[in-house]
């Protein structure tokens, strides 16, 4: 296996708020590899969106990030100067964005906003960037990409913008993108283009492609490992088929069952997970996952579990674990053992 | 497949939602009394350029008809205390008005601008820094900064432009410093960010164009206050050197005799209030105009 392009390490990003401290980022490690995609997961507040910000240091005010190592390419980008992180920052890092609806500037042409991309890192001139945009635009297949060039981005089609954001991002060919719900604000068909593109372009030009998402869906269309993050921390990790089949976290194991699914049998109830996220000013003790947890054990009140191997390449934050949490309740793989339903096997049973 | 697409897809030859300008000119125009500030400024700055190179008798000379002597067919405006045609030095004087109106607002952009994006996009203690100058000089009365400044600095033009900037860049500055705020948190700046961008170019590139509608409606609404500023301080004595005419020291010269010839004070009095008005109205139409919310 190649040397990871990006190590995190023990990354921790906290916010200065008129009610104290909190720490929306907790502790983060992982690897990403050259040319590979990963997803992270999770829901609003997880904590995801900060790490890929702390990742370029752009958290917004008041946040900080207050611990940890982002090494990329044997530096640590926490550690450099202003200056040093900017030329960093879209040339070797690009980011791109939720709502390209308001991440594009409105007064300026879109296809400028691209060539100011490439000329901020004195990429080209102003004539091959102009040159290069136009490539960029039919490259993310946007139609008729000589005249969109001279397009305000109110002209555009949310997917359309989506692109140009793309294109943007790639403009000075970065060795990593970080996609923040970049199809979230878009129709499901365009959606789905988007997230075939980026495939596309993860695939042909080896671009490594951290994908933020809520949405299980997305990670499993386009990812091939996947971290699941519950308030602040990360509580699973592995290959994407692996999770998606054999998720040994309750919370990755609720989050999977919470997904509508076509082929899911007419009496099955779509189960929502109980309970609220947790509050990050007071988290609770032990596992944070625990107030919502079905499977909880008195360990889980006291003690908070570290991320450990659980099978091959997948580790996860439990000390329950499905696995374990089957075979108490003598359940198989088939039966349905979510809370309440039907199963004959009462909730919270495991409680000692 | 780029190109069968581009062939397939037809597109008008020119979308009519083309820019925010020609947006904004088409809402202007039809604004009818925006539409007659424009049309009347239009016609003041031709009277301005046309007394460079002529006016009906020299601005300066004296007793060119008889003192005091009212409105006729060779003065139409009359003459004054001297015996100076009316007419030719109210078309001077709209030289000075202009210059001083809009040559005031270049130098409070100049100063607001730059000070107001730094402190909304900065924030820390240069905003503070800033917002405490900001609110210091709100709180010396204008007039008098003004007046102790033209007395120090000495009476002339570029002297009087100078004070009545002092007194107004503050307008400027804060306004800016609010724009900056709220665009700083929008999703274009975070991204340009991401993309590498340095503060300079954020702050001209971006956040600039972007409060570019609200800077010029400011503007407009300063050229008046400040082309009355320069009246009032001219009517006090201490505007622009005679024997050069403006607005305000034409009427002082006859509020002496404002019972006997008031087409002295009338006719000055009447250029300064349509200009006013005129920018007034400009200003009130771009505002609706430039308007982001009204857009489309």
């Amino acid at each position: 296996m190649p040397s990871p392009i990006l190590q995190v390490r023990d990354l921790r990003t906290q916010f200065l708020t008129d009610g104290g401290i909190v720490t929306a980022v907790d502790g983060v490690s992982f690897d990403l590899y050259p040319g590979e995609s990963l997803g992270i997961v999770g829901e609003s507040g997880s904590g995801k969106s900060v790490t890929a910000l702390s990742l370029l240091r752009l958290v917004p005010d008041p946040g900080k990030v207050v611990g940890g190592q982002v090494l990329f390419r044997d530096q640590d980008l926490l550690q450099l100067s202003g200056e040093e992180i900017r030329e960093i920052r879209g040339r070797d890092v690009a980011m791109i964005f939720q709502d390209p609806q308001s991440s594009l500037n409105p007064v300026l042409r879109t296809g400028f906003q691209i060539d100011e991309a490439m000329l901020a890192h004195k990429k080209a001139t102003k004539k091959e960037a102009h040159a290069r945009t136009i490539e960029l635009l039919k490259r993310v297949r946007i139609p008729a990409a000589e005249s969109r060039v001279k397009d305000f981005p109110h002209q555009l089609s949310g997917g359309m913008r989506q692109r140009a954001m793309i294109a943007m991002g790639l403009s000075n060919a970065p060795a990593i993108l970080i996609a923040d719900e970049p199809t979230t604000a878009l129709d499901v068909t365009v959606q789905a283009q988007i997230l075939e593109l980026l495939a596309d372009l993860n695939r042909d030009l080896g671009t490594a492609i951290i994908m933020i998402t809520h949405n299980m869906g997305v990670v499993a269309g386009l990812c091939s490992r996947v971290l699941v993050m519950y308030a602040g921390e990360i509580v699973e990790e592995g290959p994407v088929e692996q999770i998606f089949e054999n998720p040994q976290h309750p919370y990755t194991w609720s989050l999977l069952r919470s997904i509508p699914r076509v082929d899911a049998l007419r009496h099955e109830r779509l189960r929502s997970i109980e309970g609220l996220a947790p509050d990050l000013l007071h988290p609770p003790s032990g596992c944070r996952f625990h107030p919502r947890c079905p499977f909880r054990i008195e360990k889980c009140l006291r003690d908070e579990p570290r991320l450990q191997e659980v099978a091959p390449n997948q580790q996860a934050a439990c000390w329950v674990t499905m696995d374990r949490a089957r075979k108490e309740m003598g359940a198989d793989d088939r039966t349905d053992i979510r809370p309440g339903a039907g199963s004959g096997l009462k909730p919270g049973e495991l409680i000692d | 497949m780029a190109a069968t697409a581009a062939a397939v897809v037809h597109r008008p030859a020119a979308p009519e939602q083309a820019s925010l300008w020609s947006d904004a000119w088409r809402r202007l125009r039809r604004n009818r009394l925006a539409l007659a500030g424009v049309i009347y400024l239009t016609f003041l700055v031709a009277v301005a350029v046309l007394a460079l190179f002529y006016t009906p008798y020299r601005m300066s000379e004296v007793g060119v008809t008889l003192p005091y002597s009212g409105p006729n067919a060779h003065h139409w405006l009359g003459a004054d205390y001297l015996g100076r045609d009316i007419l030719s030095r109210i078309m001077v004087g709209a030289q000075i008005s202009l210059v001083v109106g809009v040559g005031t607002q270049v130098v409070v952009i100049a100063v607001g601008v730059p000070i107001g994006l730094m402190a909304g996009y900065f924030r820390g203690w240069f905003d503070q820094g800033v917002s405490f100058i900001i609110n210091l000089f709100y709180g010396i009365p204008d007039l008098l900064v003004a007046l102790i400044l033209v007395f120090l600095l000495g009476p002339s033009l570029t002297n009087i432009i100078i004070a009545i900037a002092v007194t107004r860049w503050m307008d400027m500055a804060r306004l800016v410093r609010g724009q900056a705020l709220a665009l700083r948190e929008r999703e274009f700046i975070e991204a340009a960010r991401a993309s590498g961008a340095k503060p300079f170019k954020i702050l001209f590139g971006h956040i600039l164009p972007n409060s570019l509608g609200p800077i010029i409606v400011q503007a407009t609404f300063g050229v008046p206050a400040a082309i009355l500023f320069e009246a009032f301080l001219s009517f006090l004595g201490l505007g622009v050197p005679p024997p050069q005419p403006s607005w305000g020291s034409m009427a002082a010269d006859g509020i002496a005799a404002i019972r006997i010839a008031p087409h002295i004070v009338i006719a000055p009095s009447i250029a300064l209030s349509l200009t006013l008005m005129a920018f007034n109205f400009l200003g009130d139409g771009l505002r609706d105009a430039l308007d982001p919310r009204q857009r489309r």
